[in-house]
């Protein structure tokens, strides 16, 4: 028998001794999890695009209820587009900025 | 006559700090004292006892009690209220997990903790649901924060019927399918346990996706890494949970961040040994009645899973120290606990 105190160095040396083939260890480091918010990602962020696709009802059987957001949403795409674009052009604006007092920083 | 008042942030259908608000209610109830329960945003599904923060309407002796766990729009109005306040703290999930994948999601959390200390500076009385939430409610504040665990009720989730065990091992993990709870994770540590050991083996993740891109992540991962037999549940009813859990060889949880996690309970009440990660509040909840896959390795996890399918001795040991386990967080004790919590606001 395997004592519960004794099962993680059993798992251990039974992971260690019998490598998969193909298979690398992976690390439990971040993977579909958070990332941290690099430049790139920033400038990525900072471009408002949300598509239609995001839109569901969380009902049973609500499939109905989904088609006729989405529908709506499509319907009022002039105003949601003015309203992304607005944020865009005020996100990108703070991030020309930000990226300003960095140089001058680094100066 | 004095009331209290229940308020949340959002309430749902399968959400944990709903079920903690209708339990409550119900402990109230008997006690004479129950004012309702509330949320700011209700999504559709939720019980209908549930009312509109708007209809939220204390007299000035009454006491409103605060399930926290993020910050939504119109709580604002609920720290104004000059009434006494209780605070029960669920904990937050870190927004790093969420601004990639459910920005929505992530500015709640954000705020959520951002606010915290003024939440706290208003109530009479705080609790963490766990020894882990109340250090979280201290350092926002809290002089004197108390731990009083969620209400579970062993007979939801008990299974009248024969459990199917033939069809191979069953593999569990319940919880919302989000970044932190590492769904990931889970389905490459499977891959591989059924790669190496169980060609046989099924994966049954059982929890609402919190964003519908993300499930389909998932789905894609499950392709790559060619697991078979893998089933994205969602959330299921109360019936479906019971015979899932029944027909479990095992329950995994890699999850990152819990502020208690009360599959580890479901499970021990199921008899059905667990696996999970020391995180969070995690290691308080299930002691020594847990595998705790402490290592940073899937290869490890599919090890575990297999020892912990196959090595009956074993599986025997964990069952009875979850059942040990399980008494620690008796209905009786935590409806204690809870009156404990409003005494301190009333007196």
């Amino acid at each position: 028998m395997t004592r519960p105190e004794d099962a993680l160095e059993r798992a251990r040396e039974a992971a260690g001794s019998s490598p998969p083939p193909g298979e690398v260890a992976r690390s439990l480091e971040h993977d579909l999890a958070g990332e941290s918010a690099s430049d790139a990602l920033l400038q990525e962020w900072a471009v408002i695009s949300v598509e239609p696709e995001v839109i569901y009802s969380s009902r049973r059987l609500g499939a109905p209820l989904t088609f006729m957001k989405r529908g709506i949403l499509r319907l009022m795409r002039q105003y949601t587009a003015e309203i992304e674009a607005q944020q865009t052009r005020f996100n990108l604006a703070v991030l020309g900025r930000l990226r300003e007092l960095e140089r001058r920083r680094g100066e | 006559m004095t009331r209290v008042h229940q308020a949340t942030g959002a309430a749902g259908r399968h959400d944990a700090v709903t079920g903690q608000m209708l339990a409550y209610d119900e402990l109230l109830r008997g006690w004479g004292l129950a004012g309702g329960a509330h949320a700011a945003v209700i999504a559709p599904g939720a019980s209908r006892e549930i009312d509109k923060l708007a209809q939220l309407a204390p007299a000035p002796d009454d006491v409103v009690l605060i399930h926290y766990s993020g910050w939504i729009a119109g709580m604002g109005a609920l720290l104004e209220l000059p009434q006494r306040k209780v605070v029960v703290y669920h904990n937050i999930t870190p927004a790093q997990y969420f601004w990639t994948v459910h920005p929505v999601v992530a500015v709640v959390c954000e705020l959520g903790r951002e606010r915290l200390p003024a939440v706290v500076a208003g109530a009479r009385a705080t609790a963490g649901v766990s020894a882990y939430n109340a250090a979280e409610l201290r350092a926002a504040g809290a002089p004197d924060p108390r731990v009083v665990p969620p209400l579970i009720d062993p007979g939801r989730l008990a299974y009248g019927g024969v459990a199917a065990t033939a069809d191979g091992p069953l593999i569990l993990v319940v919880g919302r399918l989000a970044p932190h709870k590492r769904p990931d994770l889970v389905i490459r540590a499977f891959a591989l346990y059924q790669r190496l050991h169980a060609p046989d083996a099924r994966l049954v993740l059982a929890g609402e996706p919190q964003h519908l891109p993300y499930r389909a992540r998932l789905e894609q991962l499950v392709e790559e890494v060619g697991a078979k037999r893998v089933q994205l549940a969602g959330a299921l009813d109360d019936d479906e949970l019971a015979l899932a859990y029944s027909e479990a060889s095992v329950l995994l949880s890699l999850s990152e961040h819990e502020g208690f996690c009360i599959p580890l309970l479901e499970a021990f009440h199921a008899e059905l040994p667990v696996i999970a990660r020391p995180c969070g509040a995690m290691p308080e909840v299930g002691g020594d009645a847990v595998l705790w896959a402490e290592d940073a390795d899937i290869a490890v996890v599919a090890e575990l899973l297999h020892l912990a399918v196959t090595d009956t001795e074993l599986r025997a040991e964990l069952v009875r120290r979850g059942r040990a386990r399980a008494q620690a967080f008796a209905p009786g004790r935590v409806a204690q606990d809870v009156r404990g919590l409003i005494d301190a606001a009333l007196a």
